[in-house]
Order: C-alpha cells, then sequence, then structure tokens
C-alpha cells in the first residue's frame, strides 16, 4: 500500500469494487486524489454527444420563422406559415415530400413530436463559430476553440468523473472532428477517447481469453501474462534498450491493473449487443449475448443494417453499466439504406433512404429536404435513447437521464439565402447557428439568444440572464463553458466564463 | 506438487541452464548478462495489426487468411481490432489515420490475437507432427514414457518459439526463464501429460508472440 495512502482510503477504495479498483490504480500515490475521485465517480453526469456531421441547421428546425414574420421572406429561407408550428419557446417544421433534392425517395420527417415531449428539457443557444471548414469546425465544437487548454468536452467530462469507469470515454462514431483527440496532453490516458468503430465485434476487444477455441485454462492464461510481464520482457536486450520509450511505458502501463480491471466487469458479455445466430455465433465459442440486449434490440430494431441505431444502442450500453461517462455518435458519411432495398430497380420507396450521402451536408443540394430527414434522423434516435435512459435506475429513484446531456455537435449552420420562393435550393456554409443541447441539467425549455428577421441570422444573449440580445454574438469559448458547467464540471483556473444562463439551477 | 515432481524439474531447469539448481519454479540467476546500453532516445514503433498478423503468419508457416479468426469467421485485424491494432479504414470508417497511443483495449485485443495464433499452431502441430512448427514430438523421450519432459526438447522448444517469432535465438536467460516456466504449467498436474506440454508451447508462443519486442519495432 502507498504509504501516502490511510488504511480508511484503502478500504474504502477496496469496497467500492471496481470503481474503486480502477481508482487505485490511476491515482496510486495520492490520497486526496482518491477521495476526489471516489466522490465524482459516486455522482457523475453523462455527456451523450450526438454528432451532426455537415451542418444542422437552427433556422430549418427549432428557430424557423415564417414568411409572414420575414420582411424578405421570398429571398430568405424562412418557410411558409402553415409548416411552422410554435411549441413553448421553439419552434417545429414537419415536413413530407417526394423526393430528398435528386435522391428519388419520398420521406416523411418530424420535428413536433420530439420537440412537444421533451421541450423542458430543450436548450436551444445560438452562437457563431470560427470556421466553415468540416473537420476543423466539428473540433471546435468540442474544443471550444481550444478554450481549456485544448481539452475537449469529452475529456473534461471524463476526467471529472471517469476515473473509477473501465473506459471513460468511448467514440462510437470515428473519422471526425468530433472525436478527434484533445490538444491537452497532459491528461491521464484514460480520458481520452476510446475507439469502438464496430459495435458487433468491438466487445470481443474487452477480454484477452474469453471464446478462444483451444486456449489453456483461464488462469494459466492469466499466469502467462504475468510471466510476460514480470520475468520475459524485462529480461530482453529489447526491454533493457528501450524501455525509456514512452509508448513502451504506456503499454506497460495499461496492460497492468487497468486491463485486468476492464476484464474483471466481464465487458465482453454486458456489451455484446448482437444476439448468438449464424452470424455471430456466440455459444459455440462459448459466448452470449448481453443480459438487456433484447430491450436494447427491440429499441434499435435496425441496428443490424443501420450504424448510428448500433452506435446508439452500445452507447446505451456502456452508460448502463457503468463502463463510460461520456460517448460520441452520429451519423457518418455513407448513404444509408434500408435494409433489403435494392438499387437501380426503378426508384426507392418511401424510407428506403435512412441517411443521406454525406448527412447534413448533403444540404448543398436540397437545403430543407435534406435537413428535415437529418433532423428526424437524429431526434427518432435521441428519443429512443432518452427513453431507455429514463426506465433505468441510477440511485434513490433518479434514472441514468437526471444526469445526462445529449449535446447535438455541429460545425456550422447554412446560408440563409433562396431562389424567389423556392422550396428546393441548395445551400452553403455559414458561421452562424446555434445548437440543440437536451438535458435536465440545463437550462429546459429556453431559446438563448434569437435571430434576426432581416437576415435570418442568430444573435447572442447575457451569459448571466440568457437575456437576448441583439447585436451580440456568443463564442465558442462561451458555448463550451456553458456545456461544462451545466456537466458540473470544475473549471477553476481555466478562465472560462461564467455562462450560468446555460444551468438549469441558474 | 509432490516431491519427485520437484525434482526433477530442477534437474530439467539444471540441465537447461548449464548452472547451478535452480529453486523450484522460476530460476535464479548468479549474475546477470551485462545490460546493453539503455538507448538515450528511445524510439519505438507499435506492429500494427496487420505488420503483426503477417510476421507470425510467415513466421510460424500459418496462412494469412487463416491464421485468427474470431467466431470463426471474423479476420482478427481486418474485422475485428483493425482500428484498435493501429490500422486505417478510410472507406467505411473514415479512419484515416492510425491511432496515435495505444487504446486502452490494444494490449487486450494484442493478447487474444496472440492466443489465437498459438493455440491454432498447437493444434496444426498436434493433427500433423510430421508437419510441426513448434510442438513437434520428443517431449517424453523417444518413446514417449519420460517422467519428465525432455531437456533437449524443452530447449530446442523454446529456441523454435524464440526462433519462429522473434527471428532470433534466446539467450541462456530467456531459455531459462521458458523452460522453467514449464513447472508453472504442469503445477498440479501431470508434469509428464502431452496436454501438459501442449499448454505450455502455447503459453510460451503467447508470452513470446505478446512480449513488447513482437509488439514494438
Amino acid at each position: 500500500m502507498p504509504k501516502h495512502l490511510s488504511r480508511r482510503n484503502f478500504l474504502r477504495t477496496a469496497s467500492l469494487g471496481a470503481t474503486g479498483a480502477f481508482i487505485a490504480a490511476r491515482a496510486p500515490q495520492d490520497a486526496f486524489a482518491q477521495e476526489v475521485m471516489i466522490e465524482r465517480a459516486k455522482n457523475p453526469r453523462f455527456l451523450i454527444v450526438l454528432s451532426s456531421f455537415g451542418g444542422a441547421s437552427q433556422v430549418d428546425s427549432f428557430l424557423s420563422r415564417r414568411e409572414s414574420e420575414v420582411p424578405n421572406a421570398k429571398a430568405l429561407n424562412a418557410y411558409p406559415d402553415d409548416m411552422v408550428q410554435t411549441i413553448g419557446e421553439f419552434r417545429a417544421i414537419d415536413m413530407k415530400g417526394p423526393s430528398i433534392g435528386a435522391i428519388p425517395a419520398a420521406f416523411t420527417a418530424n420535428q413536433s413530436n420530439f420537440a412537444r415531449k421533451h421541450q423542458n428539457d430543450m436548450m436551444v443557444v445560438t452562437h457563431t463559430g470560427t470556421s466553415v471548414n468540416h473537420f476543423v469546425a466539428q473540433q471546435r465544437s468540442i474544443n471550444g476553440n481550444a478554450a481549456w487548454h485544448g481539452r475537449t468536452l469529452q475529456e473534461a467530462v471524463a476526467l471529472t468523473y471517469g476515473a473509477g469507469y473501465a473506459i471513460p470515454n468511448v467514440h462510437l462514431v470515428n473519422g471526425t472532428g468530433f472525436t478527434e483527440r484533445g490538444t491537452d496532453n497532459t491528461l491521464p490516458a484514460y480520458v481520452y477517447g476510446e475507439r469502438a468503430p464496430t459495435p458487433n465485434l468491438w466487445p470481443l476487444s474487452l477480454d484477452g481469453y474469453k471464446g478462444i477455441a483451444g486456449a489453456p485454462d483461464r488462469k494459466l492464461f492469466e499466469a502467462a501474462r504475468k510471466f510476460r510481464n514480470e520475468r520475459l520482457d524485462p529480461s530482453s536486450d529489447f526491454f533493457r534498450t528501450f524501455s525509456g520509450s514512452q509508448r513502451v511505458k504506456h503499454w506497460t502501463n495499461i496492460r497492468g491493473d487497468a486491463l485486468r480491471g476492464v476484464e474483471a466487469e466481464d465487458l465482453i458479455t454486458k456489451l455484446m449487443l448482437f444476439p448468438d445466430s449464424e452470424e455471430m455465433p456466440l455459444a459455440a465459442h462459448g459466448l452470449q449475448g448481453s443480459a438487456i440486449g433484447q430491450k436494447v434490440r427491440e429499441t434499435f430494431p435496425n441496428y443490424e443494417f443501420d450504424p448510428l441505431e448500433a452506435q446508439a444502442a452500445l452507447a446505451f450500453m456502456l452508460l448502463r453499466y457503468g463502463v463510460s461517462v461520456t460517448v460520441t455518435l452520429g451519423p457518418e458519411g455513407s448513404a444509408v439504406f434500408k435494409k433489403g432495398v435494392k438499387l437501380g430497380e426503378g426508384g426507392l420507396g418511401e424510407g428506403d433512404i435512412v441517411n443521406p450521402p454525406i448527412s447534413f451536408d448533403f444540404s448543398h443540394q436540397a437545403n430543407r429536404q435534406v435537413q428535415a430527414v437529418m433532423w428526424n434522423r437524429q431526434l427518432s434516435i435521441a428519443e429512443r435513447l432518452i427513453s431507455l435512459l429514463k426506465s433505468e435506475e441510477f440511485r434513490d429513484g433518479q434514472s441514468f437521464w437526471d444526469r445526462s446531456m445529449i449535446y447535438f455537435a455541429t460545425e456550422f449552420g447554412r446560408t440563409r439565402r433562396r431562389p424567389d420562393n423556392a422550396m428546393t435550393f441548395g445551400s452553403g456554409h455559414d458561421l452562424n447557428n446555434g445548437s440543440l443541447i437536451v438535458s435536465p441539467l440545463a437550462n429546459g425549455g429556453r431559446v438563448l439568444g434569437g435571430i434576426n428577421v432581416d437576415d435570418m441570422l442568430t444573435y447572442g444573449f447575457d451569459p448571466t440572464t440568457g437575456k437576448p440580445e441583439p447585436g451580440r454574438h456568443m463564442t465558442e469559448p462561451e458555448m463550451y463553458s456553458g456545456i461544462a458547467h451545466a456537466l458540473g464540471i470544475d473549471t477553476a483556473g481555466s478562465n472560462l466564463p461564467d455562462m450560468r444562463a446555460m444551468r438549469r439551477q441558474a | 506438487m509432490t516431491k519427485h515432481i520437484i525434482t526433477g524439474l530442477a534437474a530439467i531447469a539444471a540441465l537447461a541452464a548449464c548452472a547451478t539448481a535452480p529453486e523450484p519454479g522460476l530460476p535464479q540467476f548468479a549474475a546477470d548478462a551485462p545490460a546493453p546500453v539503455a538507448s538515450v532516445d528511445p524510439r519505438v514503433k507499435f506492429k500494427d495489426g496487420e505488420r503483426y498478423l503477417r510476421d507470425l503468419s510467415a513466421n510460424l508457416d500459418m496462412p494469412r487468411e487463416e491464421i485468427c479468426k474470431e467466431l470463426s469467421r471474423y479476420d482478427c485485424m481486418t474485422d475485428a481490432f483493425r482500428i484498435v491494432l493501429g490500422g486505417v479504414e478510410a472507406p467505411n470508417l473514415l479512419v484515416n489515420e492510425p491511432i496515435e497511443n495505444a487504446a486502452l483495449t490494444s494490449p487486450i485485443a494484442v493478447d487474444r490475437v496472440a492466443l489465437h495464433v498459438c493455440s491454432n499452431r498447437v493444434r496444426m502441430d498436434r493433427e500433423n507432427p510430421a508437419k510441426a512448427v513448434l510442438f513437434r514430438a520428443g517431449a517424453f523421450g523417444a518413446d514417449g514414457q519420460a517422467k519428465n519432459p525432455d531437456a533437449k526438447w524443452l530447449n530446442a522448444t523454446a529456441d523454435a518459439i524464440y526462433g519462429s517469432i522473434l527471428m532470433r535465438s534466446p539467450s541462456e536467460r530467456e531459455i531459462q526463464n521458458l523452460t522453467a516456466y514449464y513447472t508453472q504449467v504442469s503445477d498440479g498436474r501431470a508434469i509428464n501429460s502431452p496436454d501438459v506440454a501442449a499448454d505450455w508451447v502455447i503459453l510460451s508462443c503467447f508470452a513470446v508472440a505478446s512480449s513488447l519486442e513482437a509488439v514494438f519495432y
């Protein structure tokens, strides 16, 4: 036992099971740090980043405006009056159409159902970004343009609450700036995002032994690991020559207690979304599906062919089983078709295209239809995640949802101009936009900021009171700070602005 | 462990080491070999999964497409652990660059792949002894009746494991480590069982194939 740790502290971490084991491994020499980690691990907040690739526009959703409200409506992106619904402080667009621009697939899209059901947890905050480059703007949506030494929101959440969790920060969507590692290299290794690119097979990487035919007994396998780590490696010339390498140090660190902690949780079973089947012959290899797999699969029935549904299903399981405190998911760049759809045989049926190519960014081709389809997709995923999180008790009558936030991170907005009275038109990237945040922790039921009907650009708000301030534009660091504070993250010493208006208990 | 087994294994270790009899279990060294000079600027690279598997495939004489399959149908690298093991997959996953630092799950995935490969290799060796690569005949003497594993066989197997996986001969110390490790594998079981010997080969192969020297270059 390290000399800095009291007997009381040691017993306390031991009594916390896996949580205590992770904390003991991650702060082995610091009793005070362990105390803080324990308290935070017991009282976490969960951040779900639902990345909205391509520019999820508020002007086409919750800040939409009626043509009758906009002086130059024929040239700006204002909607026919009867399409715009008002729900509390929010607007919503429901739309049906015969095609998504050039994609010959009918669609039905709905925003109002979500707004009606979740308006008390919804908060729309306006802001203006600093880049219309996809990757750069994606990064800035989660690091606030390097607002806090470059650490991302996910890393900040993992640092604050994740020490007692096996894999605190999991990235289910990959290859985007939303999941790019932050630039604060001072953080402990466990807070950086772990990539989980294939929800069906990724759980296999959570146990080095289970399901391997012909392997010796597990006890012998564990002894072999110990033999390798303590005897074989240290005696090699390679180790004695290169043991100073940071990569080698990192490797030997994570293959120790952290690895054993992950395996002890039996995550290979708990997170196995897929059931035993011909394609996933689990039972034949001594494996089995998750105990909550059926419930999750019923909620996301398209998990087999829709990557976003599979991501969402695994995201819920990661939170529910106490594996992670933050998950990042989102649509990818590829088109997704409904299962069984055959192309080149005379057009597509209604709903056959689940995700247009390049997601929200297909707005370049057909702004309104793409925004409608993509918002419908994102809100449907969010609705089902919320439903699952509400159905599971965290502790003392509180649900997981009571501690969660869904941040619809996006790069930028879309340009506002359109050919006179056009219903179908393409749009470009625009720095000006806003973000949807849904959470019991946020200042729900509120639109913070507003929209100038003369140019359809958003304006900001007073960071303390939330009072609209035409002429003011909220910055990326302000958004970052508001989200961090709503999640209870201590940003002392960061010089981040106080964004009291974005917190529930303002 | 019975007394005669301890005695027998001590003798094996002594033969293997050509040194004084070690204590039961792992050997004690009278003096370490001169340590190589530690690099003042140690730079190593992670051997990404595809390179790792291709090396094992070539060195252990196992077809690349069969060397490691999860659930008997998914290639360990291409399908299962490509990103975790430092690969890229631009067309579908948009991952254009390998992970900068090993992920928390990377060592687990490496262990898993190494165990798959070594278990498969020994299974193949047992199915076709004439073409055995690691688990060759003679573990318990020519007639297979010896009470203890043959010292020459232990040494030769240790040499084959290092030679096949790391493409070099083991040091005396490394041979001692592996041969003495047999006592751990056989603990509580019949020391002259072919299954025990096979387990020792699998686990020794696993330990070397997942060692730092095998994973980095």
